[in-house]
């Protein structure tokens, strides 16, 4: 009995921490060229959203750098861990998810601006009454949880108005169904992103009203993210990395038919729908750019901005962000050409 | 009297020490790989979170609505699968039309069905209740049918040449021959039921240990806090464990 009392806990302990072991570090193959490894995590699903990865990938720019690339799709919050760990080397996170993730001591830094405008939005009936956030007020607004980078979005857009989400009937729908409940009248606003619930309901003949944060505040959209021990020992190949991958961005912003033919070609089953895949690329494009970008070029980090969505951050309820933390923890651009 | 006390302390001894070693070992893991607290916290950064998370009101709304959802599933999950497992024993036309179903249900992944419910049932209280229900069924279900089975024949026999009626013979005899079965079932039931709360929590839910570990984990990276609810979800596990052993104990008589 005690035999085996013991041996249980021992057993336990082992398997509970067996699991958290950090995957080993790739190792070069040797080849006539040394190509430097580098895993880079996407979004949990590929999607032509990731063109431009694609578009480096198969236009051969990032071999051509010295890199040996391999794509892992993961959900944010494994891979903003995994970049932390080390495990995979950079990654596609939302800027407002790295904001706590730092401040909870999470080694990693926000190096280039992919999403220079924040997608997150509210979208309601075209035909319908609500215009502005204050329209808002006492209807209906479906959302997929209290989480994530949409949750925050909205707390942005309702302060904007002097409301909170307890002026609003807000309905849970985890499944990601919120769009599918205001096309059928069960919502009368829900959250969603610029990319796609517009596009899809449009197709559908269901014309939206999009009601966005860009005048209210700038919240950091998804980028490219390193873990800090990384940025020091592969810092070249990361650069090398990051002028690949934005210099793929900038060709397919100005013919997204490129992006698409690469996205297919990397990720075949994307083919099937190519009007509906094209369509998203299109409106995903001038997300990548705003006036910051323009003038600084593509990928920069607007630091001011990040300043004062740290701020707004911190100042949510239930934050757990310290004071202390400034954004030149949160972001580098070293990495920048 | 006197036996019962020194194997209780037996028990305890063992059971300090089985967990004070799954302690030390942790702590030495997190020392000697050197993980950092988004890794793997040490045991005494979780149970400070442990602590204050409890202290705070953190942890004790989502723990209440999980532990109903547990409760109530289990209730309903247990009762139901007590009164099919019983006409499964009984009746060959029931173990013929209800098996497939029943093997089917068991088969069928509760991570992709915990979505479907959700969407059916919305996101309250009851597509929860419904996949613990789900969860606990089968083994006790199966469980109660072994143990009907498994009366021994001369007691019905005797039973009957008796006059007993039907209820008197379940009652007296068949309930009381197949209750540490039912039971041992249920045991086994009772820790499904918190993976199925969680589970149903994950598919949909504003409240509950479920929603904490995701809030914890991919909104707040309070990876303390994290570790602490899964300690609270393992401490509700434990508890429901105990407490069916305790109703074995009590109705069966005996420590198995």
């Amino acid at each position: 009995m005690r035999f085996a009392a013991l041996l249980s806990g021992v057993l336990v302990a082992v398997v509970l921490v067996g699991g958290c072991s950090s995957a080993p570090t790739p190792t070069p193959a040797p080849t006539a060229t040394p190509l430097t490894k580098l895993t880079v995590g996407l979004g949990y699903i590929p999607s032509v959203q990731f063109a431009q990865f694609y578009r480096a990938q198969q236009q051969g720019y990032y071999r051509a750098a010295g890199l040996d690339v391999t794509f892992q799709n993961e959900i944010d919050p494994n891979l903003i861990t995994l970049v932390g760990q080390g495990a995979v080397d950079v990654g596609v996170a939302d800027g407002t998810s790295v904001i706590p993730a730092v401040g909870q001591g999470v080694p990693i830094k926000y190096a280039a601006t992919i999403y220079a405008q924040f997608p997150d939005i509210v979208i309601a009936a075209a035909n319908g009454p609500i215009k502005t956030a204050a329209d808002l007020k006492g209807r209906s607004l479906g959302i997929p949880g209290e989480y994530g980078s949409s949750w925050i979005m909205l707390q942005a857009l309702l302060a904007s108005a002097n409301l909170t989400a307890s002026d609003l009937d807000i309905r849970d729908y985890p499944d990601f169904g919120q769009a599918v409940a205001l096309q059928q009248g069960q919502v009368d606003s829900a959250t969603g992103f610029r990319n796609n619930e517009p596009l899809q309901l449009a197709q559908q003949g269901f014309a939206t009203t999009q009601l966005t944060i860009d005048q209210i505040t700038p919240l950091p959209g998804p980028g490219l993210i390193v873990g800090t021990a990384t940025l020091a020992s592969k810092r070249d190949a990361l650069t090398a990395f990051v002028t690949a991958t934005l210099r793929a961005m900038d060709e397919i912003a100005a013919n997204p038919q490129l992006g698409l033919d690469d996205t297919i070609a990397q990720v075949p089953d994307l083919g099937s729908n190519k009007d509906s895949q094209l369509a998203v690329l299109q409106a995903t494009i001038p997300m990548w750019s705003s006036p910051y970008t323009q003038l600084h070029g593509s990928g920069a980090i607007d630091q001011d901005a990040w300043t004062k969505s740290l701020d707004f951050m911190r100042g949510l309820a239930g934050s757990n962000i310290p004071a202390s933390l400034t954004a030149d923890q949160l972001v580098t651009e070293e990495l920048l050409p | 009297m006197s036996d019962n006390r020194h194997a209780w302390r037996s028990t305890l001894l063992s059971v300090g020490f089985a967990a004070l070693l799954f302690v030390v070992a942790w702590k030495l893991i997190v020392v000697i790989a050197n993980y950092p607290p988004f890794i793997l916290p040490a045991p005494e950064v979780v149970a400070q979170r442990f602590v204050s998370a409890w202290a705070d009101g953190t942890i004790a709304p989502h723990a209440l609505a999980t532990i109903q959802e547990i409760v109530i599933g289990f209730v309903v999950g247990a009762g139901l699968a007590v009164v099919v497992g019983y006409l499964l024993a009984r009746s060959a036309l029931a173990e013929r039309l209800l098996s497939p179903y029943l093997v089917a249900a068991q088969a069928t992944p509760i991570l992709a069905l915990a979505p479907l419910l959700v969407l059916w049932l919305g996101t309250g209280l009851a597509p929860k209740v419904v996949i613990c229900a789900l969860i606990v069924f089968f083994p006790v279900a199966v469980s109660t049918m072994v143990g009907i089975r498994s009366v021994d024949r001369r007691l019905l026999e005797l039973g009957r040449s008796m006059r007993a009626s039907r209820w008197q013979v379940f009652r007296f005899l068949e309930l009381p021959a197949a209750m540490p079965q039912i039971l041992g079932g249920m045991r086994v039931g009772a820790t499904l039921a918190v993976i199925g709360a969680i589970v149903g929590e994950w598919a949909g839910a504003d409240k509950g240990l479920g929603v904490l570990i995701n809030l914890a984990r991919g909104s707040l990276f309070d990876f303390p806090l994290m570790y602490a609810t899964l300690l609270t979800i393992a401490l509700i596990a434990i508890v429901l464990y105990l407490l069916v052993l305790l109703a074995e104990r009590v109705l069966v008589g005996s420590w198995r």
